[in-house]
């Protein structure tokens, strides 16, 4: 069955949609926090003995925000699970599945680091990628791009979205003048 | 300096020693990102930085003459560089190579320092994104030209 997550397919898309099969390897279950780690128990049990990645995603304007995301792979069956499970609130808390797949330990510690959510259990939650004095969590959707302290500076002025989009070189000219500057100083004239 | 009729130097000492240093400035081996690749390309024979006398990257501080910042410098890393600079031993040099460590470059964002000079002295900038190894070369051209001209170094050096 495709997924659900699978991208619109498009006739101006460059690869054509014959050359690029749906993504069908995976099954999609979406659980409650409660039961998230008893059903990863049950699903390592089954035969999904590699837990691939933990990963998390922010949608501010939802209810419950946060999606934790279980990547499972079963090696015999050659088969795939992705266990998606909501959490919502300021400092979110989840059981750790480090018990179960020793590979959730640094997954874990990146979610805690970036999104700030927390993993009862978890042996060693620190954070893994930012400095250890870091505050705030960088890939939430409200966490400022600038950082806190630079976000209300002004941005240097080739930086500016309006000039990426006018096609305008960083000078501020058009590419107009700068071809006839170019054309001065190889000495042509270009006004014939 | 002159060459005197018996094949003897005749020089100011300090002459001499400023002649030895700019002929040796020694990098650290520090690549932060992918500058890094085009400074290795610099010591690779088509353009052999080692004609400068700059081929011997030092695996220490200790031992390096010249810290070339070799790309965007995150956060994490900013008091690393800075321990590191502070390791290297008097007269010292800095390269800023490239956009982002000279002013953050496209890195306009809460992970990268916003040019490296606002935690280390820099004495030459590299434009370029990157920067063609020709352009190291030069600046490490420009750091001789500053020694030889009565910059930091020679006899007097700060020890």
């Amino acid at each position: 069955m495709p997924s659900t997550q699978t991208p619109p397919l498009t006739g101006t898309a460059i690869d054509p949609p014959a050359l690029r099969p749906p993504i069908d390897d995976a099954a999609i279950e979406r659980i409650a926090p409660a039961n998230v780690h008893a059903r990863l128990a049950e699903l390592k049990r089954e035969g999904f003995t590699l837990l691939l990645d933990v990963g998390a995603v922010d949608y501010p304007q939802r209810t419950p925000r946060f999606d934790i995301v279980y990547h499972l792979l079963n090696l015999r069956k050659t088969k795939r699970v992705r266990l998606l499970c909501g959490v919502t609130g300021t400092a979110p808390k989840l059981p750790t599945a480090t018990d179960l797949w020793k590979s959730a330990d640094w997954a874990e510690r990146e979610i805690y680091d970036l999104f700030g959510i927390s993993f009862e259990g978890h042996p060693d939650l620190r954070r893994i990628q930012m400095p250890n004095d870091w505050e705030g969590h960088p890939l939430r959707k409200d966490y400022p791009l600038r950082g806190p302290a630079r976000e209300r500076s002004p941005r240097p002025a080739f930086a500016l979205k309006s000039n990426v989009q006018a096609g305008t070189p960083p000078s501020g000219r058009t590419l107009e003048a700068l071809q006839q500057q170019i054309a001065k100083i190889r000495g042509e004239d270009r006004s014939k | 300096m002159e060459v005197g009729p018996g094949h003897f130097l005749l020089a100011k000492l300090d002459d001499v020693a400023r002649w030895a240093q700019s002929s040796s400035v020694w990098p650290l081996t520090m690549g932060l990102a992918c500058c890094a690749i085009e400074m290795m390309s610099a010591t690779a024979p088509e353009y052999d930085i080692g004609r400068l006398g700059s081929e011997v990257f030092r695996p220490s501080p200790r031992q390096a003459d010249l810290m070339i910042v070799s790309g965007r410098v995150a956060q994490k890393m900013a008091p690393v560089v800075k321990r590191l600079f502070d390791q290297m031993a008097d007269p010292k040099w800095v390269i800023s190579m490239g956009a982002c460590a000279s002013s953050g470059g496209v890195f306009d964002n809460y992970a990268i320092v916003q040019g490296v000079d606002t935690i280390i002295p820099v004495d030459v900038y590299v434009p370029g994104c990157p920067p063609t190894p020709d352009g190291l070369l030069y600046a490490v051209n420009l750091i001789q030209q500053q020694i030889r001209e009565g910059g930091r170094g020679g006899l007097l050096a700060r020890a």
